[in-house]
């Protein structure tokens, strides 16, 4: 028995698939691929395997990554990642298969790239006035259903705007979790002019120390 | 419009999965290279339509040939229609994403009559004349096919061609037919003159429908050579007959989400108020080698981790006891769960129970639709008071806790007593549980019965009966309540305004269409779905129609009056039906058609029970 690093890509119709039909759709692909998985024992077994860090609806990912327990020693990472692939569709392909080295909860940030479908002058000095604030403050809905003021400039460890790509690296896990969505929205209020359309793509997942996630 | 719109939409919606296409096993196919592309349209939401067995196995079929594309359509729900309607975005195909107006057919399965407004709105949305007269060669042929169409009256104006019966060989002669004339220059009024020469094909406009002063059908008269009577058709072999390796999986949870495995199709029990378990007839059995290895594959090529049996009754399956055993070998093994819905109380033995805890306990559901053995003897429901308390307790005893029962309300012949019944029995079976010695320690036991209306439907020993009026449901409902005492039975009774609407459009003629297309105008669409349905809406259609809803639904029919579908048939005859009626009002049984052959007609296709050997 070993547990195995699976990156992945998840583009196309696979964007509108949330993440509680992601583990539906993973459950199936699994079967469907007769990958040698190990199934959790008791009362009720199912196949085990985890996420890293949930991916919002809408988003397209390039960098996923999910770990499987294999029960087969003789099960190759190329075997494994061959057969995914041609159980998968083409809006689920499968990149790598790897040992894993760091630990879920050692994952830190995540790189997305958010891509205007125009972006004006003027627009993008206002993005650069925006992120270059000390404090980025926006309202967050609690657990309690009220809202509480909240800075995320912290939250922002790196935020670079080329033409109309705007590359954004977000605290990202368990703890602090900040979603492009929420800063575009922030800034779109925050400067009170119209959401103009964009689309994102998340493109990496970092540890603490900026490294790819392995 | 383009991709990137497109995604923007889907992200403004519930459940953009519903829209997205590109499923796991979703056929795609070069336009170019294929001769007739079919949109097959379920006009309710993707989770319903995806559940839908029917639609698998054409789909599969259709797409098993290289010359024809099949692809799915759906009804939207009102967040997306609002959409397209705004972004001029026309009824769409989910593999190609064409607007299905370029297609050749449009197909419809009509499952339940509460769908038809949903059908009249997908053909505007695809932007198609509404009204099959209305839409010339530029246009897909509109059809379809389904239980409803044993009385599709009401949508007579709106559909080019219904098929009766089974599809998955009527279908694709319609289909050849269409490419040869398509060859040759495609004339609409042609074409359909002779696909009504198919066995099977009821083309709606070549017949002639005339009215007595009292409302009802005078004669029904066919135009041309058109045949006077349209048989439905049926599949003789079950073993060779196609069945697909693989299903759509979807994203989304949908309504029955797992891999279904059909065992039989028909019925052997004849419940009188059953129209599927008439119009299916007759019982045509898989063998269960076959059934064992297309389930097996059916897994394999979905990933599904759950798989159920389907057919109207499982446990009349013959050969039950080795399918169990061969398919629990490999579902163990490869940790899938195997459902056996629809299993009858009376032969549902103590091995079968232990195959069925074995696998997964979910709940234990029995339909004894009536409450007392007098009315249970009228609707042919032969079911003993003591057999359903016996299978409880052994379902007891083996663990469980909780038992749902189904019943119906407005039978014919029914009287306050046999509403009382459902209470008793309801009782008897809290007192039973708590007199088990050995019953689950520390558990309360939970009651859930179900109380729906009664609907008559064409083709049923019933169909000449009335549906009971509103204000006599609510003294019945009231009385049932009154007659509850303990809180260990949950009693659910739903408002019954769209089984009022049911029974209309079920025994309804031509002239409903009228109705049907003033209710759509007026914004009737989902009416299956409690938060659309607005009954104002349609009794407003009903009275600017000058038609009253109760001339078809609240009226006692003679036998010798011509109903709406006596043109139809569909191999059970009326006088069975005649016959079966007067046994109902003599609180008579009819042995089912393994015990004894009731000569209902449908031996006629030299098939399935009539001719197994016993």
């Amino acid at each position: 028995m070993r547990d195995v690093r699976v990156f992945y890509r998840k583009k196309g119709a696979m964007k509108f698939v949330s993440h509680l039909d992601m583990n539906r759709f993973m459950t199936r692909l699994i079967n469907k691929a007769k990958i040698p998985i190990w199934f959790t024992e008791g009362f009720n077994q199912h196949a085990y395997f985890n996420f890293a860090v949930p991916l919002s609806l809408g988003f397209e990912g390039q960098y996923e990554v999910l770990d499987l327990r294999i029960i087969t020693p003789d099960y190759s990472n190329e075997q494994l990642v061959l057969d995914l692939n041609k159980a998968s569709i083409p809006d689920i392909e499968f990149l790598d298969a790897k040992e894993p080295i760091l630990k879920m909860k050692e994952i830190v940030f995540a790189e997305f790239k958010v891509i205007f479908d125009e972006l004006n002058v003027e627009l993008a000095e206002k993005i650069n006035g925006f992120f270059a604030r000390e404090q980025i403050i926006t309202q967050k809905t609690t657990k309690k259903g009220g809202t509480k003021d909240i800075d995320i400039a912290p939250l922002i460890k790196k935020w670079v705007l080329k033409e109309n790509e705007l590359t954004l690296i977000l605290t990202a896990g368990n703890e602090n979790n900040l979603n492009p969505n929420l800063v575009l929205s922030t800034f779109f209020e925050s400067e009170k002019i119209a959401p103009v359309d964009y689309s994102v793509i998340r493109t990496m997942i970092y540890d603490k120390n900026l490294n790819p996630f392995k | 419009m383009n991709e990137k719109e497109f995604e923007r939409l889907l992200l403004s919606v519930q459940k953009p999965g519903r829209y997205s296409g590109g499923e796991i096993n979703s056929v795609i196919k070069d336009k170019s290279k294929v001769d007739v592309r079919f949109a097959f349209c379920f006009p309710d939401t993707y989770e319903i339509g995806m559940s839908h067995l029917g639609m698998k196995i054409l789909y599969s079929q259709f797409n098993s040939r290289d010359d024809i594309w099949c692809e799915r359509v759906f009804a939207p729900w009102t967040d997306f229609e609002e959409k397209m309607r705004e972004n001029n975005i026309p009824l769409f195909a989910l593999e190609s994403r064409d607007s299905i107006k370029e297609f050749d057919f449009i197909g419809f399965t009509l499952q339940y009559e509460m769908c038809y407004t949903n059908v009249l709105n997908m053909l505007d949305l695809a932007g198609l004349p509404l009204k099959a007269l209305d839409r010339d060669e530029k246009y897909p042929l509109v059809v379809a096919g389904g239980p409803c169409v044993c009385n599709a009256e009401p949508l007579a104006d709106f559909i080019d061609i219904f098929f009766l019966g089974e599809g998955e060989e009527v279908d694709l002669e319609v289909i050849d037919l269409y490419k040869e004339h398509k060859k040759k220059g495609f004339s609409k009024v042609e074409f359909l003159k002779a696909a009504a020469k198919i066995e099977g094909v009821y083309v709606p406009s070549l017949y002639e429908v005339e009215y007595l002063e009292d409302g009802k059908i005078k004669s029904v008269t066919p135009k041309g050579n058109a045949p006077k009577t349209i048989k439905k058709r049926i599949i003789g072999d079950m073993d060779t007959a196609f069945y697909p390796d693989k299903f759509v999986v979807p994203f989304i949870q949908i309504v029955h989400d797992r891999a279904v495995q059909e065992v039989f199709r028909g019925c052997i029990r004849g419940c009188r108020f059953c129209q599927a378990g008439f119009i299916y007839r007759p019982v045509r059995e898989k063998s269960y080698e076959v059934v064992n290895s297309q389930a097996k594959c059916l897994c394999e090529n979905t990933g599904y981790d759950e798989i159920s049996l389907s057919s109207l009754s499982t446990s009349d399956y013959r050969e039950l006891e080795p399918l169990l055993n061969n398919m629990l070998e490999w579902t163990q093994e490869n940790h899938i769960s195997l459902a056996l819905p629809s299993l009858r109380i009376d032969n549902f033995s103590e091995e079968l129970l232990e195959k069925i805890a074995h696998v997964r306990k979910s709940g234990l559901t029995f339909a004894p639709e009536a409450g007392t053995q007098r009315l249970r003897d009228v609707i042919n429901k032969n079911v003993t008071e003591e057999e359903i308390l016996s299978t409880c307790k052994t379902a007891f005893e083996g663990g469980y806790t909780s038992v749902k029962l189904y019943f119906m309300m407005g039978l014919p012949t029914e009287t306050d007593e046999d509403l009382k019944g459902i209470a008793e029995l309801g009782q008897k079976i809290v007192d039973m549980y708590y007199s088990l010695p050995n019953k689950p320690k520390g558990k309360s036991v939970s009651v859930s019965m179900s109380v729906a209306v009664f609907v008559p439907k064409p083709f049923t020993p019933f169909q000449f009966e009335p549906q009971i009026t509103k204000e006599e449901m609510e003294r019945k409902q009231n009385y049932l309540k009154s007659c509850i005492t303990t809180r260990k039975i949950d009693l659910s009774m739903h408002d019954s305004s769209t089984s009022f609407l049911e029974a209309v459009f079920a025994k309804g003629d031509r002239r409903l269409g009228a109705v049907l297309e003033s209710a759509y105008k007026k914004g009737c669409k989902f009416d299956s779905w409690t938060e659309c349905f607005q009954i104002e809406k349609w009794n407003e259609a009903f009275s600017e129609c000058g038609i009253d809803p109760d001339f078809y639904s609240l009226r006692t029919r003679d036998y010798d009056e011509i109903n709406p579908w006596d043109h139809l048939d569909y191999a059970v005859s009326k006088e069975f039906l005649i016959r079966e009626n007067k046994l109902a009002h003599a609180d008579t049984t009819t042995p089912n058609c393994r015990e004894k052959c009731s000569a209902c007609g449908a031996n006629c296709y030299g098939e399935g029970v009539c001719f197994e050997r016993r």
